[in-house]
């Protein structure tokens, strides 16, 4: 028997897309991914668009995501247009960023990747039998949309984070409330890394690939990348490097960067990147299904982090300002930080305040290469397994990347 | 009480509809004992279509054939269909460039030579190929009109859908208006309310992103803006950014 099986779609991942599965004489051979999502032709739908209105529309890419395309934007236009923005919505813009990192992670952990590990079907299947992880999922992931609505007015799509600023800065009290919680999940936080790494492994042992993030700047935001073979390359740089094109059988770009190495991002890549050894040891060896682990460990940090913004924002003195007024000009502005999955970029050029050009590159779309290769890498450790052991563990490989395909292809 | 039998899916969309929906963190639990999430493929495997559903909430709106083909099998499968969220009800970001040829947008981001063979159409919303029952809007939604939405689907009751525009709400918050004391171009007068006026109560002003009001409302909002010395098509264009193809 030979011949091909689609997985219908992807599940407990943003997005649509499937992996086919290439079978010969009962055994499955080989794999392939396919992110069907519907383009939604961003790119072009920023073309010819105003200075003030590319951020509010481009955030719409995906709403997991939703903050972190709303900043990046943010950052490549007022680049663009020149503009510098006070220390305080520095400071705001990376605490919503650090709220949308805890939201997604929680979502992943908690919602999307568990039921592998103890055997349920979702979080409905949580609920009844593992009440006491959903619900502790839940208390983190409230937090993160909590700190989004504070900082961005709405936990998708933050309309308070502003071209120049932010609309109402949140009051001191509100941020002093957000302290409390974190301080109060910081704890608990041992715990679910504890809990965590003690999960049993679900997948033969993938290795994972290179690593690549963007550094530079305070955590989950910087000026280039940074790969794990020591190579730099600054953002104005990096969209060439990352060298995006298209390829059959996926509506995402797939980077395959300068032509021989392939790279991972997300999590796990930015944890060894970016850590010093004795702290990313933490998060296992060189597997691929570690990225579990680092999403947990990257939670406390983020906790830890979003503390630390707030006593600044307090110790400084939050106050309302008005958002520095922009006027139209021309100029490119690049702008790279680290979503939730990984490095994403954006890119635009204005000509007299309106958008001739943009370009947008995401953690899914860079992971596609990977994911391929890992796919591969799965099928031959699993050579005499049948289908249905060999699907299952597909899903969970992807899993371990937590696509956001809407993203990918946008 | 019979579990509510429910169908969850996107369509071309960004999932902001459907995360609106997970981020009901405090409800979920009691949620979970009243709604049987049959098919949602974010969030719960595997995901087969069945044969019935009570209800089918789809978010998104529709660019491709397979979609076209999950939605006609949703309608067939379920009681009721619900458009939920600003794509689904009126084509949304991803519509904004409907007035130009296709093609001409695949081959500006994929390039001229691109292999991939792509059956994209101009973005509709959902009324153009099903019957929709019901319509939540909001790019997103409020959290509580989806969970009203469920709760009133148990009781068999749909929503209707609100006529009244941002500025009622933000007359009842007392919230401060940005169109008449600061002469911002806020879109309050002309889209629908239902988020009580979330934006302007932060200072920003509304954006549309709940699509306009009946016409009805209309004549009165547009006299506004010309006191404003706004143009009626500056308003209009921008309320076209959620709601392509909308003329006053
Ligand atoms: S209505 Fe807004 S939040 Fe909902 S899918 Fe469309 S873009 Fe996303
Ligand atoms: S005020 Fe306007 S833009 Fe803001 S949420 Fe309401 S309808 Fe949307």
């Amino acid at each position: 028997m030979s011949g091909s099986r689609k997985i219908d779609i992807l599940t407990r991942v943003e997005g649509h897309g499937t992996v086919e599965l290439l079978r010969e004489g009962g055994k499955v051979t080989g794999a392939r991914l396919n992110l069907f999502e519907s383009p939604r032709f961003f790119e072009a739908l920023l073309v010819g668009r105003r200075y003030d209105e590319v951020a509010e529309i481009a955030c719409r890419i995906c709403s997991i995501c939703s903050t972190a395309h709303k900043v990046a934007a943010l950052q490549a236009v007022e680049q663009a247009l020149k503009l510098q923005v006070s220390r305080q919505t520095g400071l705001l813009r990376e605490l919503a960023v650090q709220g949308g990192q805890i939201e997604s992670h929680a979502l992943q952990i908690f919602c999307l990747s568990l039921p592998d590990y103890l055997g349920t079907s979702g979080f409905s299947g949580l609920a009844a039998a593992f009440p006491k992880e959903l619900n502790q999922g839940l208390r983190l992931k409230a937090l993160g949309n909590m700190i989004q609505e504070t900082v961005g007015g709405r936990a998708i799509h933050p309309f308070n984070l502003m071209l120049g600023g932010v609309g109402k800065v949140p009051q001191a009290e509100r941020l002093r409330l957000i302290h409390g919680q974190l301080e109060a999940l910081h704890d608990e936080l041992a715990g679910v890394v504890g809990f965590v790494s003690g999960l049993p492994e679900s997948l033969p042992p993938v290795s994972a690939l290179p690593f690549l993030a963007a550094s530079g700047g305070p955590p989950l935001f910087g000026d280039r990348l940074t790969a794990s073979g020591g190579e730099t390359v600054m953002a104005t740089s990096a969209a060439a490097w990352l060298h995006e094109r298209v390829e059959p059988g996926s509506n995402a770009k797939v980077s395959r960067f300068d032509g021989k190495k392939t790279f991972m991002v997300g999590p796990l890549a930015r944890l060894k990147l970016s850590m010093p050894d004795q702290t990313s040891e933490r998060a296992t060896g060189a597997l691929l299904s570690s990225s579990l682990l680092a999403r947990a460990v990257e939670l406390q940090q983020a906790l830890d982090r979003a503390g630390i913004l707030i006593s600044c924002l307090l110790d400084e003195g939050v106050g309302q300002e008005p958002p520095v007024a922009a006027t139209p000009a021309s100029g490119v502005g690049t702008a790279l930080m680290e979503a939730p999955r990984g490095t994403l970029l954006h890119s635009y050029v204005f000509d007299k305040g309106i958008c001739t050009a943009a370009d947008i590159i995401t953690p899914t779309a860079i992971n596609q290469a990977a994911m391929e290769i890992s796919l591969q890498k799965l099928i031959l450790l699993m050579n005499s397994a049948g289908y249905e052991e060999v699907r299952s563990s597909c899903e969970r490989l992807i899993r371990c990347f937590d696509p956001c395909i809407s993203c990918a292809v946008h | 009480m019979k579990r509510l039998r429910v169908a969850i899916t996107g369509l071309t969309s960004c999932s902001g509809c459907q995360l609106a929906l997970l981020n009901c963190e405090a409800e979920l639990p009691q949620l979970l004992e009243l709604v049987d999430f049959r098919f949602f493929p974010m969030a719960c495997s595997p995901a087969t279509l069945e044969s019935d559903y009570d209800a089918a909430l789809v978010e998104g709106c529709l660019s491709m054939p397979h979609e076209q083909e999950l939605l006609l099998s949703l309608r067939k499968r379920s009681r009721y269909l619900v458009a939920v969220g600003t794509c689904a009800a009126w084509g949304g970001v991803a519509a904004l460039k409907n007035d130009q040829d296709r093609e001409q947008l695949r081959q500006q981001v994929y390039g001229t030579d691109s292999t991939a063979a792509l059956e994209t159409f101009s973005p509709l919303p959902l009324n153009a190929v099903v019957q929709v029952d019901a319509t939540v809007t909001g790019c997103p939604p409020e959290k509580e009109e989806l969970i009203g939405l469920l709760t009133g689907l148990l009781k068999g009751s749909l929503p209707t859908l609100i006529s009244y525009p941002v500025c009622t709400e933000c007359r009842m918050k007392e919230t401060l208006c940005l169109l008449t004391e600061r002469s911002a171009l806020c879109l309050g007068p002309l889209t629908l309310g239902g988020c009580g006026a979330l934006c302007p109560a932060l200072g920003v002003p509304c954006e549309g992103c709940r699509g306009p009001v009946p016409e009805a409302n209309l004549a009165e909002a547009m006299e506004i803006y010309l006191q404003k010395g706004y143009a009626q098509e500056a308003a209009c264009e921008r309320l076209r950014r959620f709601c392509p193809g909308w003329r006053a």
